[in-house]
């Protein structure tokens, strides 16, 4: 009798071989959902969906960058909870992290894309240079460009992660000698989720992962394509020195008494107000700190062009001013009233992306 | 214990004070309790990314209590879980890296689910147990 083709284990049979019981699923659930913010009592079925689910296929690329992304991802972990996302993915190219090289590697890489065709995931990280038919940057003798189309052309979604991918980043940065453009400016046809960060918050991307192999769906995007779970509040809008900044107190230098007492950075430079991302919340190095807490503004290192806002230590209003008196007016607004603060900042984000890509309508 | 949470810190210069946060949680509370009671099940209250000050936290596990029961689960890191003085209410904790708050929760019913073998591990177990004893069966016929 011919026999049924046997079906790869699922991640619940994968996992239990290890000793890792159905308990682990379903802390890690609920930690996702709490993370994700998804509706009470989803944790029961996130945890059911990634047990019966199979591992997910994943091809990582990794393009003009600095391989911040992937140590971002890889260092953050300790072995316990948050390390479960690696048993829920396999991981079937990666050129930092695999032990193969060369045409091994890249012979790994088109057998996982033949094998799961349809099916499997691209991760991006970095840009693409595009200038000159693509040669700035190659690898095996293949343009990033090329690689890029030929690797999604049978993917079933990808994922751009930090700002090089999702939108330039630094490779784009002006005079952008490469041409580097962002993913979706090359992949028009695929379902793209944009996480950008510079590098991105190790839980985004875990969070992201994990939502894909086990609702089999995109999470809910912005028009930026970035998941709202992660990016739909500004950093300003759950900044603890926001009482700070309410009360028109700032601090005028790194150095000066109100620095010492911990007062808003505005007027040093921080970009808070229009960045959306989950620093503030979600923090860093495991939940210890995160810039703003460290004394430092946000860069805005998740939102397009950040490295050529005109500065890191302006002020945001004289950014804008340089862009139009309307907008500082609207910066200045908001920070000598405070009042309405949260949504004076998301209209900032509006008219300053409007500002930044006159051209450009909705993304979506 | 030092723990952090994923909730918004509270600068050193503000004084954590009470928001009025855990007294809007414990009516929370209170709501489902009587759902469950009148036989209803009703999701867990996620404490997690509530903007809750560290007063409000304090304030809300001291006025819940602790009950008869606690417990320890060592599974992908630890997790506490305790019934509050209140039968039925449940307070469960899981810690990530470095014994930070991953996700905490207030469960509602006879017993939280974590707390539940499940049913793939208890037929892991079962087949796990017959072989160990099969194995210890056939060295003992060895033996003699
Ligand atoms: S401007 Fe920056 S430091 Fe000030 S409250 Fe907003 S995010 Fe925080
Ligand atoms: S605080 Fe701002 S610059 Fe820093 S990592 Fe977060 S988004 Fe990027």
């Amino acid at each position: 009798m011919p026999q049924a083709p046997k079906l790869a284990p699922t991640l619940g049979e994968l996992l239990q071989e290890r000793g890792v019981s159905r308990r682990a699923f379903l802390k890690y659930a609920s930690y996702l959902s709490a993370v994700m913010a998804l509706p009470a009592g989803s944790a029961s079925a996130l945890a059911e969906g990634l047990a019966n689910a199979r591992r997910q296929s994943v091809i990582w690329l990794s393009f003009q960058e600095c391989t911040g992304c992937t140590e971002s991802l890889t260092r953050s972990f300790s072995p316990t909870l948050e390390s479960l996302i690696f048993d829920l993915i396999s991981l079937d190219y990666h050129h930092t992290l695999q032990a193969a090289s060369g045409e091994a590697a890249e012979k790994a890489r088109e057998a996982a894309m033949a094998e799961n065709k349809g099916k499997y995931v691209v991760v991006v990280d970095g840009a693409v240079p595009t200038k000159d038919g693509g040669l700035y940057s190659t690898i095996a003798g293949v343009s990033n460009l090329d690689m890029l189309k030929a690797t999604a052309k049978d993917a079933m979604a990808v994922i751009a992660v930090g700002t090089c991918a999702a939108f330039g980043g630094i490779p784009k940065a002006r005079p952008n000698p490469t041409g580097a453009a962002a993913i979706d400016e090359i992949i028009t046809d695929k379902p793209i989720i944009n996480i950008p960060g510079c590098p991105p918050i190790p839980e985004a991307m875990a969070g992201v992962v994990s939502y894909l192999v086990s609702f089999v769906k995109l999470p809910e995007l912005d028009h930026l394509r970035r998941p709202k779970a992660f990016f739909g509040e500004t950093i300003h809008d759950r900044c603890y020195r926001r009482p700070f900044y309410e009360r028109g107190l700032f601090a005028e230098g790194f150095d000066d008494a109100g620095a010492r007492q911990g007062w808003c950075l505005y007027k040093v430079g921080c970009k808070g107000p229009v960045t959306y991302n989950a620093c503030a919340t979600l923090k860093w190095n495991g939940g210890v700190s995160f810039p703003i807490q460290s004394g430092h503004g946000c860069l805005g290192c998740s939102e397009p062009d950040f490295w050529d806002q005109g500065g890191f230590y302006r002020p945001l209003s004289t950014n804008l001013r340089d862009m139009g008196p309307a907008l500082a007016g609207a910066a200045l607004a908001g920070a000598a009233l405070g009042a309405g603060a949260a949504w004076a900042s998301r209209r900032h984000q509006e008219s300053y992306q409007r500002e930044q890509n006159p051209n450009e309508g909705d993304k979506k | 214990m030092t723990t952090q949470a994923l909730h918004p810190s509270v600068s050193p210069q503000e004084p954590p004070r009470l928001t009025g946060m855990s007294e809007a949680v414990l009516a929370e509370v209170a709501a489902r309790l009587a759902e469950v009671v009148a036989g209803a099940s009703v999701p867990p209250i996620d404490l997690t990314a509530m903007p809750l000050t560290s007063e409000d936290r304090a304030d809300l596990e001291q006025r819940l209590g602790r009950g008869e029961v606690f417990a320890t689960v060592e599974s992908a890191g630890r997790s506490q879980i305790w019934e509050t003085q209140f039968s039925g209410v449940w307070f469960v904790r899981h810690f990530g890296e470095n014994d930070r708050i991953a996700s905490e929760c207030i469960e509602f019913g006879a017993a939280p689910e974590i707390l539940f073998s499940h049913r793939a591990d208890m037929s892991a177990a079962a087949r796990r147990l017959a072989a160990a004893l099969q194995s210890a069966d056939a060295r003992e016929k060895t033996d003699h």
